[in-house]
Parts: C-alpha cells; sequence; structure tokens
C-alpha cells in the first residue's frame, strides 16, 4: 500500500483527532509502518500534554466543582496529547460502558480508569468497570444484595458490554445473582466507598451460560468474556467507530482470532482495525461522520487552537455529545444522527469562534484584496490546518473569491485591506464548517 | 458573617444560561476584585448531598449544585445558628443552579429545606478558614 499525505489524514483523524500540517508531511516521509507503531503505540514514556494550560479568561479549571469544567479539561487532553489514540479510545469506551448522572468527582474516576485500561486487557478493563463506583451507581449494581437481587448490570454486561445475543433471560438473573454483595458507605458528604462485602453475596449455586457452580463476581466476567460471540460482538463494535461500512463476515473471523489469540488484548485489535485496507477505501470521498466530540477537539487540534473560553461546554451540549452525559447506558447514536439542523447550527457557531477566537483569526492588513482567487484559499486553507478538500469544494471557494469583489471598483482594491480579510474570515469559516469538514 | 451575595440560578439543561441575581450588601468593587473564588461542587438526590470539597479559603464561594436526583430540591446555606445566609430556590430534576456568598472563617451548614429532606439526610457542613 502507498502511503501519502491523504493516508496519514484519514488516520490521524479515525484513530485521533485529525492531523497538523506539520504531522501529515513528516509520517507521510517515514512511511506506513512507522506511522501505525507512533499511533498504535504513543511516544515512549507515555502521554504528555503539549502546549499552555487551559486559562479561562485568567481562570484556571476546576474541572471538579464547576460545572462544565469537566468537559473543557477533557477536551483540552484531546487537544493537547502527545498520543491521541488513548484519548479516542477513553471517549470510545465512554460511549460503550456509557454511564451518567452520577457525581462529579466519580465520573473524572471513571474517566482515569478508561483512559488506563484504553488499549490493555478488556477483561481487565471489564473488571475496572463492573467495580467503578460511577457504573455501580449508575446501575445499581451498589446494594444489590442476595435478598434482591439487581438485574440492570447483569442485562447490560451481556447485552451491551461483552455479548449482544446468545443468553437467556435465566443467565441474566443468575448473573446478578453472582455479582451481589457490593455495598455503599457514605457520610454526610457523599460516597465514601463501595466494597464487597461476602454476607450480602448471594454464594448458593448458580447456572450460568452452560456452568453451575457457586459463581461470584468474576466468574461472571469471565463468563462473559469466554463466550464465542463475544469476539465478533466486540470487534464489530470497535470496527464501527473506526469504519463506516460494517465488516465482512471474513474480516470479523480474522480480527475476533486476532483478538482472542492476544488474551482479549484492546491494542492489537485496534492496530489490526487500523491497518486494514478499509480504512483507508475512498480517500478522496470520506464517509465517517464526524462525532461532536471529535468536531471541536480535532478543529482545535488541527488549527492549532488551545482551550481559553468555555463555549465548548455549551456547544457540545447543543451539538448533541456532551461528555459525561450520554443519552443512556447504550451511549450516543453515531454517524448520520449526528447531522441535526441544530447540531449543524452549533458547528457553524464553531467556526465562528475558531475565526473569532483561535489561531485561524485573521490579523488586520494580512489578506489584501489583491490577492488572487487562488492564493486567497490557499492562504485561507493553510490558516485552518490544511484540512483535505474536495475538488468541488475548492473551486465553489475560488469562486467566492473571484466574485467576492464585483462591487467594488477595480482601483480601490489595493486599499480595500478590509474585504480582504472578510473574505479570508468568510473562507477559513467556511473550510472549518463546510460539508467535507463534517466527515473524516 | 455575610459580606455580599448574588442571588441564585437556576439554570435549564439545555443552555443552562447564568442568570445571576441580586448583590445584597455588596463591598466595594475594589474589595470585591481582591476576593478570590473559590467553587464548591454539590450534587444532590435522595435524600443526601455529595460536596466535592468540604474545605475553603476566605472569600466568595460559588455553590455548583447537580440535581441528580428525582425530586426537586434545593440548596441552603446557613449558619451553625440556623441564620439563612443564600438559597438556589427549588431545582428540578437533572437541572442545576448555582449560588454566591461571601464567606467569613467558620462552619456553615447546607440543607435542603424542602418537606423533609433534611431530616432524612440532605445536609451536610463546610468549613472555611483564613
Amino acid at each position: 500500500m502507498s502511503w501519502t499525505d491523504a493516508h496519514v489524514r484519514r488516520l490521524f483523524w479515525r484513530a485521533g483527532f485529525g492531523a497538523t500540517p506539520a504531522e501529515v508531511r513528516a509520517w507521510a516521509k517515514r512511511g506506513r509502518a512507522a506511522t501505525l507503531d507512533w499511533v498504535v503505540d504513543g511516544p515512549r514514556g507515555g502521554a504528555r500534554l503539549r502546549g499552555p494550560a487551559p486559562n479561562i479568561r485568567g481562570r484556571r479549571l476546576d474541572p471538579v466543582n464547576v460545572w462544565g469544567d469537566d468537559v473543557l479539561w477533557w477536551i483540552d487532553r484531546m487537544v493537547r496529547t502527545t498520543y491521541p489514540l488513548q484519548e479516542k479510545l477513553t471517549l470510545i469506551w465512554h460511549d460503550h460502558f456509557a454511564t451518567s448522572q452520577q457525581d462529579t468527582p466519580l465520573m473524572l474516576a471513571q474517566n482515569r480508569t478508561l483512559r488506563r485500561g484504553a488499549l490493555g486487557s478488556f477483561r481487565a478493563l471489564l473488571g475496572a468497570v463492573t467495580r467503578d463506583p460511577a457504573m455501580q451507581l449508575f446501575l445499581s449494581l451498589a446494594d444489590s444484595t442476595k435478598q434482591a437481587p439487581n438485574e440492570n448490570y447483569a442485562r447490560e454486561l451481556m447485552e451491551l458490554f461483552t455479548l449482544g445475543s446468545g443468553y437467556s433471560e435465566r443467565d441474566v438473573r443468575e448473573a446478578a445473582r453472582a455479582l451481589t454483595g457490593f455495598s455503599s458507605r457514605y457520610s454526610n458528604s457523599g460516597l465514601v466507598s463501595i466494597a464487597y462485602r461476602p454476607d450480602q453475596h448471594d454464594d448458593g449455586v448458580k447456572t450460568l451460560l452452560g456452568r453451575r457452580g457457586r459463581l461470584g463476581p468474576d466468574d461472571v466476567l469471565d463468563l462473559v468474556t469466554t463466550q464465542r460471540q463475544h469476539a465478533p460482538f466486540l470487534v464489530g463494535k470497535l470496527w464501527s467507530y473506526f469504519v463506516a461500512t460494517p465488516p465482512s463476515a471474513g474480516t470479523v473471523r480474522a480480527l475476533a482470532t486476532i483478538y482472542r489469540r492476544s488474551g482479549l488484548q484492546i491494542k492489537p485489535l485496534v492496530r489490526a482495525i487500523l491497518s486494514h485496507p478499509a480504512l483507508y477505501a475512498n480517500l478522496d470521498a470520506p464517509d465517517l461522520v464526524k462525532a461532536p466530540v471529535v468536531y471541536v477537539a480535532g478543529a482545535l487540534r488541527t488549527t492549532g487552537t488551545y482551550v481559553t473560553q468555555d463555549y465548548a461546554t455549551w456547544m457540545l451540549e447543543q451539538m448533541g455529545q456532551l461528555p459525561f452525559d450520554p443519552p443512556s447506558v447504550a451511549g450516543w447514536d453515531w454517524g448520520p444522527a449526528w447531522m441535526s439542523s441544530n447540531s449543524m447550527c452549533q458547528r457553524f457557531a464553531l467556526g465562528n469562534y475558531l475565526v473569532t477566537w483561535g489561531r485561524p483569526r485573521v490579523r488586520r492588513g494580512s489578506a489584501p484584496a489583491t490577492l488572487t482567487p487562488r492564493q486567497a484559499f490557499q492562504r485561507a486553507w493553510s490558516a485552518v490546518g490544511e484540512p483535505p478538500v474536495s475538488g468541488a469544494t475548492r473551486a465553489t471557494l475560488e469562486h467566492l473569491a473571484k466574485h467576492f469583489f464585483d462591487d467594488l471598483d477595480p482601483r480601490w482594491r489595493g486599499t480595500a485591506g478590509w474585504r480582504g480579510e472578510a473574505l479570508q474570515g468568510t473562507l477559513r469559516h467556511l473550510l472549518l464548517t463546510c460539508p467535507d469538514s463534517q466527515l473524516h | 458573617m455575610v459580606a455580599w451575595r448574588t442571588g441564585s440560578l437556576l439554570a435549564g439543561a439545555a443552555l443552562a444560561a447564568a442568570l445571576l441575581a441580586v448583590v445584597l450588601a455588596a463591598p466595594t468593587a475594589d474589595a470585591r476584585r481582591r476576593t478570590p473564588t473559590t467553587a464548591v461542587g454539590v450534587g444532590a438526590r435522595e435524600y443526601r448531598f455529595a460536596e466535592y470539597r468540604a474545605s475553603v479559603p476566605r472569600g466568595v464561594v460559588r455553590f455548583d449544585l447537580t440535581n441528580y436526583g428525582e425530586d426537586g430540591h434545593d440548596l441552603v446555606v446557613e449558619t451553625r445558628r440556623g441564620r439563612v445566609l443564600g438559597r438556589t430556590g427549588k431545582v428540578g430534576s437533572g437541572r442545576r443552579a448555582v449560588l454566591q456568598l461571601h464567606l467569613a472563617p467558620g462552619t456553615y451548614r447546607l440543607v435542603c429545606d424542602l418537606a423533609d429532606h433534611e431530616a432524612r439526610g440532605m445536609h451536610t457542613t463546610l468549613r472555611v478558614t483564613r
């Protein structure tokens, strides 16, 4: 497979939050294998944050206590991380193990858990999520006792987290019994701990997914992750975040084999998906809709703009993807569902924000009205991070640039810098919000 | 002792627009500029508060209340002797509110005074240090 700028852009958008022009040029030169290694394995020594920390009009973020700062804190990580795939997987697991309506410190703790396990063992991640206080409270696993086992977590564990199908109502009931025993403790200031109390656990014999015994919580997790349908289920789910076209049966089998042989490791599976030719199909016609979080973080990252305003929180809520607040345990509806009229309106508002406050803002005196249409387009395209643009979009924008001064006496063009700057603002805004920019 | 307060704000889930209300007994503008603001996140549900910070330095304290419960709740800040210093007003399920107060060193009670919510456990304390 050849390896071009377009390949790098596709990989960096799908695996993270886009590529800057410098990254595109550097990794196109270094080749496919080196690029994939860097994207998947991350920098030596782990992720770091590059660039200035958020400063909201002189205020440092307080993600625990100030509403909305938790969102800005995470967006900032996506913008400044040296390991974007780790943040992308954290976002994917936040959707997969969707949790909401829990206290902010618990949600931030869960976010750290998801990041820590983002590319490790799925079984270990599942164990951590099962014991995670925010999840335990959200799906009523905490305080599910042998006298009154709650089936919420057992049901979603099988339906949404690991299997999808191939289990019975009886399996749900038996798993609920096996998962009993977690007990919460509160003080006047909130949750103190969730601990496993053997005296609250149902230690009777259960029959779950064909196995009989005195099963406990870890037995349940071992059983669901060793079912035949688990690997194809997880392969299909992870694939859908990276490639719009569903995988063939053969691809699912091959990826499921990689996943199983690795001992249910996430990283080799993700590496195989990111290496798959389907990910690089139709490089000039992208077909995966950017999720709002990806759109916002990607626009900031690829234009070299840092978090200096709190608009992202409000915009993401209006776009339909407020982190830490998924609509249900099933997560968000991805794909074309993101493109509602209200969401698109907010995406345009983000363009306004970027050309007003962000790095792509037009500096006075920087864009004379005497530039040729091609020069004007090129300047705008460079200023917004050289995003992928179709030939049709480019032709439309150059047409706009050509006729932008039609009402102006040609003799005045040399002194009409403000009109040239207005054109630059318009072109940059359209490049950031045009149909091409909604897909990756 | 309270030097000034801004009123409460009820924020809709859609925009959660800030609607800071009345400033009472406000200190001078200079004094306000010098006073740091410390936020205290508070989660409410039946029938308990989760207080994300139990101690703050003296000055302006901004309470960010989120109601995670199914019933309406409010947040009332009062002295240990029960003098009410500020309240958010009733906050519906899934909604947010902000209450901003200027607090001197001491210990304050945070309660929900709707129906019998306080008696059922919706009370906690905040320590303000020098």
